[in-house]
């Protein structure tokens, strides 16, 4: 697939609106027709360009705002719950346990228990940055990169 | 000093790993768990000695902040070189890739960029 200009910056569009926004009022229908795009091919556009559907992405989005309230605000976890906009507590803490791997209450007591002093930032284990895994690779790491040679997947 | 490595961010590993290999064609080098992330690199299979390319989560909220905004300004963030162009952009238009710019002279290069499906515009590029 090859995209012109308009299409780019409208899917770019669309992803912003469903990121921003925690309204399920704005459905997948309505954020095409705000583009002006059909909604089956903004779906389609939408996963080649993204790698997920539309409403995996919002999912996704949600998920990844409620990490970072967990882990730095001074919400609870049925506050984080309606701050991303999911209506039903039970609903979002068994998608989030799902996705994430654990409960968001024990995501949340693991979070804080990381943070030694107030920060504007996460804490870098829970939220890394290029790079700053490699400081966590099990000490025999680096003699295995010597040795290894590359494993084809396929 | 020595460059051998270098890194590129991805908002999900596994969907990454599927594509920097099934698509674009790199080997799978290393992969490490590390907590709920994984340290995870890719080389050329044509030349698997060379740098390796880290598939960084996206996690901190800075690195998807600054990945966004490339993105939406159509900034590539990376860029491999080719020996065909013109073969390669159809092999991979034919795997479902999604080009924003299709082979195009530019200066010394002929040059594409295309959507890594995980966040980042890539450019490919065959020299002159």
């Amino acid at each position: 697939m090859l995209l012109n200009n308009s299409t780019f910056r409208s899917l770019c569009r669309a992803r912003g609106l469903l990121s921003e926004s925690t309204e399920d009022r704005l459905t997948i229908r309505t954020i095409a027709r705000e583009i002006a795009i059909s909604p089956y091919h903004f779906i389609r556009q939408f996963e080649a360009v993204f790698g997920i559907t539309p409403h995996q992405f919002r999912i996704h989005s949600r998920l990844e705002q409620a990490r970072l309230l967990l882990a730095m605000g001074g919400y609870s976890v049925t506050e984080v719950c309606m701050e991303v906009g999911f209506s039903s507590l039970g609903s979002f803490s068994d998608l989030f346990t799902r996705k994430i791997g654990e409960s968001p209450s024990n995501y949340r007591r693991r979070a804080r228990a990381m943070v030694q002093v107030p920060s504007n930032y996460p804490p870098l284990q829970l939220f890394p940055g290029c790079l700053s895994l490699m400081g966590s690779l099990p000490a025999s790491a680096f003699r295995n990169f010597q040795e290894a040679r590359p494993t084809a997947l396929r | 000093m020595r460059i051998k490595l270098t890194s590129i961010m991805v908002d999900d590993q596994d969907k990454a790993l599927d594509f920097y290999t099934r698509v674009l064609g790199f080997q799978k080098k290393h992969e490490f768990p590390v907590g709920e992330y994984k340290w995870l690199t890719v080389v050329s299979t044509e030349a698997p000695q060379d740098v390796e390319l880290s598939l960084e989560p996206n996690a901190n909220p800075a690195g998807k902040t600054f990945q966004k905004a490339m993105f939406d300004q159509k900034i590539p963030v990376a860029a491999f070189e080719v020996s065909d162009i013109d073969k390669e952009y159809k092999r991979l238009r034919a795997l479902g890739a999604v080009f924003v710019i299709e082979p195009t002279k530019m200066g010394p290069v002929t040059l594409a960029v295309m959507s890594d499906t995980c966040g980042n515009l890539i450019q490919l590029y065959q020299p002159s």
